[in-house]
């Protein structure tokens, strides 16, 4: 039997995090959550993940900081990290790309093409 | 004054003490959002869908209503809002017609329940009842105009739902 997939969804929008949350674990990923870069850091110095889904627009440190400083570390240089965004601008999807995103996703999501966007980093 | 209408499915933001935003609503629910200190706010105007008929009924696909708010709120903290000062009003929401499903009521009541989620404070609403409304609103001082109008008046309703939009679509690099 294979490992469950093991997810962090960073996003400041409580109403946006309760939707990942319904959306991944009805695929049957296993979700964690954190509410911006810094909490998404603070999460992931003690414990493992297989893929972060990052919003871009939140408070402390943005979704461009956070994939800057996981890419900066030896731990998640080659993590699949998909951003998810109301941003629609070719300018920050090529800030995202340059960062070192994996993909890009426009909200609002549609769960199915979320869950094959994951299965397909991940394999 | 410079006159804005916000069209379902649509949002506007200014800081422009001369601009005023309006829109009439049946059963979509418009929020209007302001942040007194940097003088900038925001409209919306939503109508969601229903889900598919396996959900419950009464429900409202929340995914186009949580994607609307915060564009809105993105919008709005781009030009100099912060979220912990952003205060509300909710209008809208009717059900005009007798006999059909509460669109307007759980449209309201998505709206009630976002704003809670996200500890944004909800000043003043008007939502429910049977009757259209006209709304006008200064986003730089946050006055909020709010009257019943006749229901004819209202648009004609065009669900949102992220089933007929090309959304969610994933681009890997």
């Amino acid at each position: 039997m294979n490992k469950t997939t093991r997810i962090l969804t960073v996003d400041d929008s409580a109403s946006m995090r309760a939707l990942l949350l319904h959306a991944l674990t009805s695929s049957g990923f296993e979700v964690a959550q954190a509410d911006d870069g810094v909490a998404a850091l603070e999460w992931l110095a003690l414990n493992e993940v297989d893929v972060v889904i990052t919003d871009i627009n939140m408070p402390r440190l943005d979704g461009f900081g956070l994939i800057e400083r996981l890419r900066a570390g030896d731990r998640h240089q080659d993590r699949p990290i998909l951003v998810l965004t109301t941003e629609s601008s070719d300018e920050k999807k090529q800030r995202a790309r340059n960062a070192g995103a994996t993909g890009w996703i426009v909200k609002p999501f549609d769960p199915e093409k979320l869950a094959t966007a994951v299965r397909r980093v991940t394999h | 004054m410079k006159r804005i209408t916000v069209l379902q499915g649509q949002i506007c933001v200014s800081g422009d003490t001369n601009v005023e935003f309006g829109t009439v609503l049946g059963s979509c629910v418009s929020s209007c959002l302001f942040d007194s200190v940097a003088q900038i706010g925001g409209m919306n105007h939503f109508l969601l869908a229903e889900p598919p008929a396996n959900h419950t009924p009464g429900q409202v696909d929340v995914h186009y209503g949580v994607y609307l708010m915060e564009l809105l709120i993105n919008e709005m903290l781009s030009r100099g809002a912060i979220k912990q000062r952003i205060r509300a009003h909710l209008y809208g929401g009717a059900n005009l017609r007798a006999g059909m499903a509460p669109i307007g009521t759980a449209n309201a009541a998505f709206a009630r329940t976002f704003l809670d989620r996200e500890h944004i404070p909800l000043l003043r609403e008007d939502l429910g009842g049977t009757c259209a409304r006209r709304v006008d609103f200064r986003p730089a001082t946050g006055q909020v105009r709010c009257r019943t109008v006749e229901s004819t008046l209202a648009p004609d309703l065009k669900p949102a739902s992220r089933t007929d939009r090309r959304s969610g679509d994933v681009e890997l690099f």
